[in-house]
């Protein structure tokens, strides 16, 4: 007869039938009676387990562990309010450095009108410092400037026609023009510089 | 060790939720000793318990909040000192211990002179199969907790358990155990 492992009387013990041979390791300790011993062995040491002394600490460690929970309950406040401030001041720098950073500043319109009228009076100035009147140019080119030529004379002429309109809408036009006109310069010399460096070669 | 009342338990767990050091204190008082008892058992050394009881109370007074009141505090403490003390174990990493002690284990039969007293046997054994009898038998934790709480399964805890007493009855003889 084979008697029960120390799993199934353990399984017995505990009252654990979750496994079949669990279930017959009952009705097998029901009949064997050196089995039945082993299980009130086991019962006993069980016992014996339960009833050994309770030990205890010679120390009385919470003046310990309450300095410890203090300091870090300190330093969780220390990193909660640097970490607040931290990002309020990051927030702060953003909206007054941050945005002038990312947007580039709006400048009024008559800021927008010196700005284009300075572009174009340096455009002449490097016109006049090439001296186009000197250089040979070929046929082509003569051409292009001639129509970017009037078309700047018509800018100036539209420039002059707006004189009698009221400040805010003259002031819109005059920066429209002078923007056109600045194109126009940048073409003029493009051209002129362009048509020069090929004679030279 | 004080004890405390079941309305007297409230009261203080009520305190100590709100960081009063004095219910937190309260607590120490009512629950270390168990604490230690625990740690002492699965752990080799009194040094070991003693630092267990420090961590779990450290552990008690910075997550108390987060105690619901679902079970006992004994047990929630409990369940807190059980972790530590495993996780002690699991960081001494201590020797083998199962082979010498097969070996130092004394045969069926043999004289009751050599046989162990059970404080010893306990002793003998090796630290997860010492953990897992002390847990499981005396503490009343399921197969499935400890599985868990090792990071292992159910049935590691049932082998591991069923080695152990195979052992202890091995070390304590039949006599002496029936005596």
């Amino acid at each position: 007869m084979t008697h029960l492992t120390m799993e199934q009387l353990l399984a017995v013990r505990d009252d654990d039938r979750s496994e079949p041979e669990f279930a017959e390791a009952h009705s097998h300790v029901a009949a064997c009676e050196a089995c039945r011993g082993e299980l009130d062995r086991l019962h006993q040491r069980t016992a014996r387990l339960r009833a050994l002394p309770t030990m205890s600490s010679a120390h009385n460690h919470f003046p310990a562990v309450r300095a410890r929970w203090q300091w870090d309950r300190q330093q969780r406040r220390i990193r909660l309010v640097s970490g607040v401030c931290t990002a309020a001041a990051a927030a702060l720098l953003l909206s007054v450095v941050g945005r002038d950073l990312l947007i580039p500043p709006r400048l009024n319109a008559e800021q927008q009108l010196q700005t284009a009228i300075d572009a174009s009076q340096q455009l002449e100035a490097t016109l006049h410092a090439w001296d186009p009147a000197q250089r040979v140019v070929d046929g082509r080119t003569a051409q292009l400037v001639v129509v970017i030529e009037d078309r700047i004379a018509e800018v100036d002429s539209r420039l002059q026609d707006i004189a009698r309109l009221e400040h805010q809408e003259r002031l819109r036009r005059q920066v429209e023009l002078w923007r056109e006109r600045v194109s126009l310069m940048n073409a003029l010399v493009d051209v002129h510089v362009t048509q020069a460096s090929n004679v030279d070669l | 060790m004080d004890v405390l009342s079941p309305t007297e338990t409230d009261a203080v767990v009520a305190r100590a939720r709100l960081g009063d050091p004095v219910a937190l204190e309260a607590l120490y008082r009512c629950y270390s000793t168990g604490v230690y008892n625990l740690a002492r058992r699965i752990c080799r050394t009194t040094e070991d318990a003693d630092d267990v009881v420090q961590e779990t109370f450290f552990e008690v007074c910075r997550s108390i909040r987060t105690y619901r009141g679902d079970g006992s505090i004994w047990g929630w403490i409990r369940s807190v000192a059980s972790s530590k003390a495993l996780m002690r174990l699991r960081r001494n990493k201590y020797r083998a211990t199962d082979e010498l002690n097969d070996e130092l284990a004394p045969a069926r039969g043999a004289s009751t002179a050599l046989r162990m007293d059970l404080e010893s046997a306990l002793g003998r054994l090796s630290d997860t199969a010492r953990a897992v009898v002390w847990l499981h038998d005396v503490e009343g934790y399921t197969h499935e907790e400890i599985g868990s709480q090792m990071g292992r399964t159910a049935s590691f805890s049932k082998s591991q358990l069923s080695r152990a007493h195979q052992r202890l009855r091995g070390w304590l003889g039949e006599e002496a155990v029936i005596a």
